[in-house]
């Protein structure tokens, strides 16, 4: 199999700035199996700036008197609506889980674009939302839609339902990767944005 | 031979370059200073793959310089012509407006018109259909019936091999994923070229993968010519704004592919064929903020200007004052990272 040594850093989208060094290792050895990953990060951004910028997020969702109901995040020509910016976030980390499921050792993903977002309003504290985004997959270049649905509170573990379009016939790698199962249930610990 | 009086209109030409899938018109433009002179050529394109709006965007800016009064300009056009197709991929373009934003390739009609577009970046006559792409019209890297099948591909094609005598860079405007890619994508062989650098070139800062010869301790990048060049492009650029673009070649820092614009000028001769791929690094991809573009445009003219740069003093050196663009007289720590991965 092959073994691949990673060192890396994140950064906040907005502001380029550091936030995280990573050390990882990820280790395909069958084909067409998840591979095994260890990881190491360790934040340089300040645990309570996250916890307040993730509440800011929360709370400019909750403000809204009817539920989110959008399409096309960012539209054609790149703006995203402030008001829309934490539902496209979220849209981002709720396809990162997606993505880390879909990856191979020869396919990538970006999420391009969320195609239309619906939200369910609910009578807890939580928010959620219905997803359609596209994954832009590399080096396929093909747009992926999936399905999603994602539930958040800050300080509780992200809930993300998906189902992608079954990848087609043409592509190397069989179809017969996604089995043509339904959903996938991920639960994950609190992710911050 | 007469001089003429120096104004924008007579410094920029629109020429027929040929036709489109969909039958528009494509024009490429020519800068190009009045003189008794014979001149090299820089042919730069932009928007071969439709939803790279960043791209069209940089060359329309680039174009909207000022010809007149920028100094560094001024002294290249002395020397070269400057040819620039703005949009070649028009017809994907334009569906990428009005109906798909998202679409690639051009709009070229297959089985019966139940299948449209040939990826043009795979179209080309440099190993086609070799590898990277696919046989099937419904995949956005679908190669086309044949190399050049594209009307488009042809127009390009059949005008650079003309003038390949005096074509010294080929430039293709891309997004997004910031790189400056050099050859290959066919093949992870280096190109091979005379002038080849091995180990102690001074990058800087910037991110180089490259392959290695020797093992271990021994081991030693094999870089190039074109290496060093792409590597002055992706400095300048990052002392803009800080953005940071990694360099080499495409085989090796994204995917194999074959049949592109890039490998095919490289192979016929044209020594310095590079891809740019723009902003972003996926955060937005295809669909970058408005607040961005004019900041991308900036630091992309720097590394274009960087390689025309350096062109114009290689093919014709002057007795005064060199300027380089990578002596912004600061020492960059001599860090240079490699990564190589296991195929």
């Amino acid at each position: 199999g092959h073994k691949y040594y990673l060192q890396f850093t994140t950064e906040d989208y907005r502001s380029r700035q550091n936030v995280g060094n990573c050390l990882a290792t990820v280790f395909y050895q069958k084909r067409k199996s998840p591979p095994a990953v260890t990881i190491n990060c360790v934040d340089t951004k300040d645990e309570k700036q996250i916890q307040e910028e993730d509440n800011t997020f929360y709370q400019k969702i909750k403000q809204q008197t009817k539920p989110i109901i959008a399409s096309d995040i960012p539209d054609s020509y790149g703006n995203i609506e402030p008001a829309l910016e934490p539902v496209w976030a979220l849209a981002v980390v709720g396809s990162s889980y997606i993505m880390w499921e879909k990856s191979t050792e020869n396919l990538g993903y970006s999420m391009a674009q969320v195609k239309s977002v619906k939200q369910w309003i609910r009578k807890d504290d939580f928010t959620e939302f219905d997803y359609t985004v596209l994954l832009h997959e590399t080096p396929t270049q093909e747009m992926i839609p999936c399905h999603m649905r994602v539930i958040w509170l800050p300080g509780h573990p992200l809930k993300v339902k998906y189902f992608c379009a079954p990848e087609n016939q043409l592509s190397e790698e069989a179809s017969g990767m996604e089995s043509g199962s339904a959903a996938g249930i991920l639960y994950e610990k609190e992710e911050n944005f | 031979m007469t001089h003429v009086k120096e104004s924008n209109s007579e410094l920029v030409t629109q020429h027929y370059l040929g036709k489109t899938s969909e039958n528009r018109t494509m024009y490429y433009l020519q800068i190009s200073q009045p003189s008794n002179k014979t001149k090299k050529i820089i042919w730069m394109d932009c928007g071969i793959h439709a939803r790279e709006w960043i791209s069209p965007a940089f060359c329309q800016w680039f174009i909207l310089q000022n010809y007149k009064s920028d100094p560094k300009i001024i002294r290249f056009l002395q020397n070269l012509d400057l040819y620039i197709l703005p949009v070649l991929n028009v017809d994907g373009y334009i569906y990428s407006w009005e109906k798909e934003r998202l679409w690639r390739k051009n709009r070229s009609s297959h089985m019966n018109g139940t299948c449209y577009g040939t990826d043009l970046n795979r179209n080309f006559n440099s190993s086609w259909g070799s590898i990277g792409v696919s046989y099937n019209c419904s995949s956005d890297i679908f190669c086309g019936s044949g190399p050049e099948s594209e009307p488009e591909t042809r127009a390009v094609a059949q005008f650079i091999e003309r003038k390949k005598e005096d074509i010294l860079c080929y430039l293709t405007i891309h997004s997004y994923g910031q790189y400056v890619l050099t050859p290959y994508g066919s093949t992870t062989k280096p190109p091979s070229n005379n002038e080849e650098l091995v180990g102690d070139e001074n990058f800087g800062p910037l991110e180089i993968i490259a392959k290695f010869t020797g093992a271990n301790e021994n081991a030693v990048p094999i870089l190039n010519l074109q290496m060093q060049v792409a590597g002055k492009a992706a400095t300048a650029l990052m002392g803009k704004y800080g953005t940071s673009y990694q360099v080499g070649a495409t085989s090796l820092i994204l995917y194999s592919n074959s049949g592109s614009s890039r490998d095919w000028t490289y192979m016929i001769g044209i020594p310095f064929s590079y891809t740019f791929e723009l902003r972003d690094k996926g955060t937005h991809g295809f669909v970058l903020p408005p607040d961005q573009i004019q900041p991308t445009c900036e630091e992309t003219m720097l590394a274009v200007t960087a390689i025309i740069d350096y062109v114009d003093q290689k093919y014709f050196p002057s007795g005064g004052v060199i300027l380089t663009s990578g002596s912004l007289g600061l020492s960059l720590c001599l860090s240079v990272v490699f990564t190589w991965t296991v195929f």
